[in-house]
């Protein structure tokens, strides 16, 4: 279908800078996710590539060609909007087929493909219905099977589960990967649910702040996260990151001190650790039990520790300890991350000897 | 426990009374206030089939008014309560029936079709009075009608397209000025029409459209516009921009996408300013007289009051008829499209 390329994309409002220097590459019948929080710029990378917005600067490409001037109509993009963006005066068949207004096809062929593509989703039942008469996941597959139905190029996805129930959700996910599968359509997914992107996606674009902070698969992105933003953007419960500093080979959080390797003095690191690796141990750092959080299978408990407050992750569906118990902390030293105290950059090849 | 339970019955009870109450209030509060509105009407509708020349029989107006009044608010009532568009047809056929034997019983007698003899007779006023009046060129009826038509018609058709057109550019393009425009829009407003009948009329007289229908035409197709343009723009803004950019990327070229998908969802506006703007050029006196010297054309404002000068003291029934006449196309316009009239308000509201 298509292959997208993105070159120091950047688009602005006067001041206001909504996505700047933008620089990926999308392979064929990729799946990738853009993460990111709210107002990261995600629907503006969107509303680029489907030709709603022109770039203020760089080049979009599709298949190599430079596609900045061509109109949104021709580009031959479906989109889902966050807001569904049904035509409310519009049954659903009519929805679904609108596109095909615009290309020649006689009605016949029209409504024999807005049929398989409403059986694909799963509304066929609901054809004659108006968008007012839906319920927030029927909508959903409405708008999906109508930015289906012409065989786009690229699909793009802005927050579509973001309205649904949580079980909804869970089928959903897995019916857009399937239908992406069948359909081979490059695919780009916004969210700002990690678990979404995780589970969904091939690749990830991590945004913040209108830059791209890194683009991995989900699995690198949780185990060599390039920033601490990634770091504490992915992954759940968010990561701890402890400020100090290198000393003599020793990293200098407070009164502690910890043996390590790999890097040469700086003056201020932040120290990363997952609190679902931070386990309790008889050996390691001694800390008191301030927070029990039980989230269903597992307990998030909050510690008050010479590091600061420290969180982990217990899966038990009891509590095993309650508030002011002392624990000893312990992880596995090679999954500790480092990061730059400056800039926020992961330093590579530092590793910690041990922890307690 | 248990008096808790009975506390909340007792509750819903009071609260579903007072409901009640206030509905009741509320239907004979308007139901009062709408018949020294409403009586007119009748009267002149009785007064069109029942006087003749000389004066008017006040027995016969109450007797009919007794018949009509209590006719028509039976018929509220029922639309009120009856939800079924069946069923309250059948309700306005039974009272119409009704009304009709209760009128031929009590005035039977007196109703008579002869004040519409205006209808099928071209030389009225000849009739009347032995000679043409008026400066001897008073028309036909159906030459008024049709001209009043071609007024409301065409101005509105001007109205509606430039308010809708501009109304949705207002919405969605940013440029430099739109809010001092959308303010000036607004002071446009404050200045009553009839202040500017003379700079008007020279205007028109310069571009020598003095004593042609485009005159009218032009000049209330202007006046309203700043209000419609106001309107639409409230409807074009609860337009949502996505459904926009959707139809964009489905393939729809801008215009295809104000065609097939915003147009649609401002039909409530464009038919309300429909409606306002073809009776207010259906209803239009000042403008139409003060543009023409002598008399140039005729429209049916100027042909009811060239009527009621005419006869005055003479003939109410003719001027009542006349006035029956010339109100049945707005009255039935509102009547078929009050329901999208009503929705005028939230539209507007977020202008
Ligand atoms: N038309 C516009 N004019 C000016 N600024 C805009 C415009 N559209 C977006 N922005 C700004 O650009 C930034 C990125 O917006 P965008 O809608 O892409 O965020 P997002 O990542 O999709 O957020 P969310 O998750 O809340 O949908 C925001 O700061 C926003 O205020
Ligand atoms: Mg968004």
């Amino acid at each position: 279908m298509a292959r997208i390329e993105l070159v120091g994309v950047a688009k602005r409002w006067g001041n206001t800078v909504a996505v700047e220097d933008m620089r990926t590459e999308l392979e064929d019948r990729e799946f990738v996710a853009i993460l990111g929080p709210s107002g990261c710029g995600k629907s503006t990378t969107l509303f680029l590539l489907a030709g709603i917005y022109a770039p203020t600067e760089g080049e979009i490409r599709f298949d190599g060609v430079r596609v900045n001037e061509v109109e949104p109509k021709d580009r031959n993009v479906g989109i889902v909007f966050q807001s569904y963006a049904l035509y409310p005066n519009m049954t659903v068949e009519q929805n679904i087929m609108f596109p095909l207004r615009f290309v020649s096809m006689e009605a016949t062929e029209a409504q024999k493909q807005a049929r398989e593509i409403a059986e694909l989703v799963q509304i066929e039942k609901l054809l004659e219905r108006r968008p007012g008469q839906l319920s927030g996941g029927q909508q959903q597959r409405v708008a999906l099977a109508r930015a289906l139905i012409k065989k786009p190029n690229l699909l793009l996805l802005d927050e579509p589960l973001s309205n649904l129930d949580a079980t909804l959700r869970l089928s959903m996910r897995s019916e857009i990967r399937r239908i992406q599968r069948e359909l081979g359509v490059t695919t780009i997914l916004v969210t700002h649910d990690q678990v979404e992107a995780t589970t969904m996606a091939d690749r990830i674009i991590c945004m913040n702040d209108g830059r791209i902070e890194q683009i991995d698969t989900p699995e690198n992105l949780y185990r060599r996260p390039n920033t601490t933003f990634v770091a504490s953007f992915v992954g759940s419960p968010p990561i701890n990151l402890v400020a100090g500093s290198i000393r003599e080979s020793r990293f200098v959080a407070g009164e502690r001190s910890f043996p390590l390797s790999g890097i040469t003095e700086t003056a201020e690191v932040w120290m990363g650790l997952r609190p679902e690796l931070l386990a309790v141990a008889d050996e390691g750092l001694p800390a008191t039990v301030a927070t029990i959080e039980p989230m269903g299978r597992e307990i998030l408990y909050g510690a008050d520790s010479p590091l600061g407050f420290l969180r982990f992750l217990e899966a038990a569906p009891l509590p095993r300890f309650s508030f002011g118990d002392k624990v000893r902390l312990a992880t596995v030293v090679e999954n500790v991350l480092f990061f730059d105290g400056t800039d926020g950059g992961r330093i590579d090849g530092a590793s910690l000897n041990e922890f307690s | 426990m248990t008096a808790a339970v009975q506390d909340w019955q007792s509750i819903a009870r009071r609260s579903t009374r007072l409901r009640k109450i206030n509905f009741v209030l509320l239907i004979g509060f308007l139901t009062i206030v709408s018949i020294p509105v409403l009586l007119p009407f009748f009267w002149v509708v009785v007064i069109s089939f029942s006087a003749r020349t000389g004066g008017v029989e006040s027995a016969v107006l109450w007797k009919a008014c007794s018949i009509l009044v209590p006719a028509v608010f039976a018929y509220g009532g029922f639309h009120l309560a009856v939800k079924s568009v069946r069923r309250r047809l059948i309700a306005a056929g039974a009272l119409i029936a009704a009304s009709t034997a209760g009128l031929y019983l009590t005035v039977g007698d007196d109703l008579h079709l002869h004040n519409y003899r205006f209808l099928v007779n071209p030389n009225l006023v000849e009739e009347l009075r032995g000679a043409a009046t008026a400066g001897g060129q008073f028309p036909w009826v159906w030459v008024a009608f049709i001209n009043s038509l071609v007024v409301a018609a065409i101005s509105t058709l001007f109205k509606v397209t430039i308010a809708t057109l501009s109304g949705y550019y207002l919405s969605r393009f940013a440029f430099r000025g739109r809010s001092s425009f959308l303010q000036g829009l607004l002071i446009l407003e404050v200045f009553h029409p009839w202040m500017l009948t003379i700079p008007i009329f020279l205007v028109i007289f310069w571009i020598g459209l003095l004593n042609t229908l485009a005159g009218p035409i032009l000049v209330l197709t202007v006046l309203d516009l700043p209000f419609f343009i106001f309107i639409m723009k409230g409807f074009f803004d609860a337009v949502p921009w996505d459904i926009e950019m959707s139809a964009m990327t489905d393939g729809a070229t801008r215009r295809q996408a104000f065609r097939y998908v915003v147009l649609p969802q401002v039909r409530a506006g464009i038919i309300a300013i429909s409606v306002l703007g073809f009776i207010k050029g259906w209803e239009e006196y000042v403008f139409v007289t003060a543009l023409r010297t002598g008399n140039s054309y005729w429209v049916m404002s100027t042909y009811l009051y060239y009527v009621a000068d005419d006869v005055m003291g003479v003939d109410y029934g003719l001027v009542a008829a006349v006035s029956v006449f010339y109100m049945a196309p707005s009255l039935l316009l509102y009547l078929f499209l009050q329901r999208h009239l009503t929705q005028l308000t939230f539209g507007g509201i977020k202008g």
